[in-house]
């Protein structure tokens, strides 16, 4: 990561030590799907922000496509069964 | 630290078990021994000990075991408040006009999804306040917003707005700060020789730097955080992002599955 120099980019108030960086980023390691024997301490904090970034936005489309769905299986609920007006009742 | 407090704590749990067991131990050998009671004495021991070594691990392994339990109860708790106000959405939405085109209806769903998800945080993020402050501005969805989060004194949102601001002019006044100390150490240098040019740590730090920047578009209310905190929230959106993707995909498939045993009966 970056330099053991004093980060003056950070909160000015408390000092935020690297080591808290770092351990942040390898709790977000952990976090990240994939291979967990490999991603003991190799990865870099460039590597584990990219991944992160592509875990959200992963997410992200899983919660489109989820939606998509859904409002497929609610247009076509047929009117009069039980279990509809049971889906209906519930949210519409 | 969390977990060296952990270990000390765990470590003072075995000493004062141990002297307990001692203590206890010692008692029952001088009333036994004023006894003559020494049969009764081994099997007593036995059990106390078998007592005390299972008392003592369960001591232990509640402990640990209670910060996983936590964990867990908060994500359903996340869950269960998710779903709550996820439903309570829909039904104010979907419940004006059932003739809706597919992308509408998706579009709403998607939206009570994240309004449910940001309000179940309880105002304890600044990514779900943020995302309820973007939602809030487009005016339709105010009453929805109103319905979900609750009544507005609940969360502050000038408070936040200060101290991302705040944030702003320290970040802005310490780079300047930085800008200058480079500035000299690189006029110090040239008298010094060429300087010591470190390209692998150069490379490194353009692309935090980059990825920083990606990662604080995806987060909502990113662009206005330091790196400290776009870690830590960016930690805390994908655990909430999961629990709406699981929640999401659950009501899917039991839908799903209702509307296939309908049918079913149906054709049978």
């Amino acid at each position: 990561m970056s330099s053991r120099r004093s980060r003056q980019s950070s909160s000015g108030g408390p000092r935020i030590t690297d080591d808290q960086i770092i351990q942040l980023v390898s709790k977000l390691q952990q976090l990240l799907p994939g291979t967990h024997i490999q991603r003991s301490n190799k990865a870099s904090a460039s590597k584990v922000l990219q991944e992160t970034c592509n875990y959200v936005r992963s997410l992200h489309r899983e919660v489109d496509d989820l939606s998509d769905r859904l409002s497929q299986l609610l247009s076509t609920i047929d009117a009069d069964s039980p279990e509809a007006s049971i889906i209906r009742s519930l949210i519409m | 630290d969390k977990k060296q407090i952990n270990k000390a704590f765990n470590s003072i749990l075995i000493l004062l078990n141990s002297f307990f067991h001692s203590f206890i131990f010692y008692c029952y050998s001088f009333v036994a021994s004023q006894h003559h009671h020494h049969h009764h004495f081994i099997s007593f021991f036995h059990f106390y000990t078998s007592h005390g070594y299972i008392t003592f691990n369960l001591l232990i392994s509640s402990r640990i075991e209670g910060n996983i339990y936590k964990m867990h109860t908060s994500s359903s708790n996340l869950k269960r408040e998710f779903l709550k106000k996820w439903v309570r959405g829909l039904q104010i939405c979907c419940s004006s006009k059932k003739e809706m085109d597919l992308q509408e209806r998706k579009k709403k769903i998607k939206l009570c999804a994240d309004i449910a998800l940001a309000s179940a945080k309880n105002a304890t993020t600044s990514w779900s306040n943020a995302l309820i402050s973007e939602a809030k501005k487009d005016g339709e969805n105010a009453i929805l917003v109103d319905n979900l989060v609750g009544p507005e004194s609940y969360f502050e949102p000038t408070k936040t707005a200060h101290r991302t601001t705040g944030n702003c002019h320290r970040r802005v006044r310490s780079k300047k700060i930085l800008k200058k100390s480079c500035n000299v150490g690189q006029r110090f240098k040239k008298k010094m020789g060429p300087p010591r040019f470190d390209l692998a740590t150069y490379v490194a730090k353009r692309l935090v730097k980059k990825r920083t920047q990606v990662l604080k578009r995806l987060v909502p209310g990113g662009e206005a955080m330091d790196e400290f905190s776009l870690i830590k929230e960016a930690l805390d959106y994908i655990l909430s992002l999961r629990v709406q993707v699981d929640v999401m995909r659950s009501f899917a498939n039991a839908t799903e599955l209702l509307n296939q045993s309908h049918v079913s009966s149906i054709v049978d």
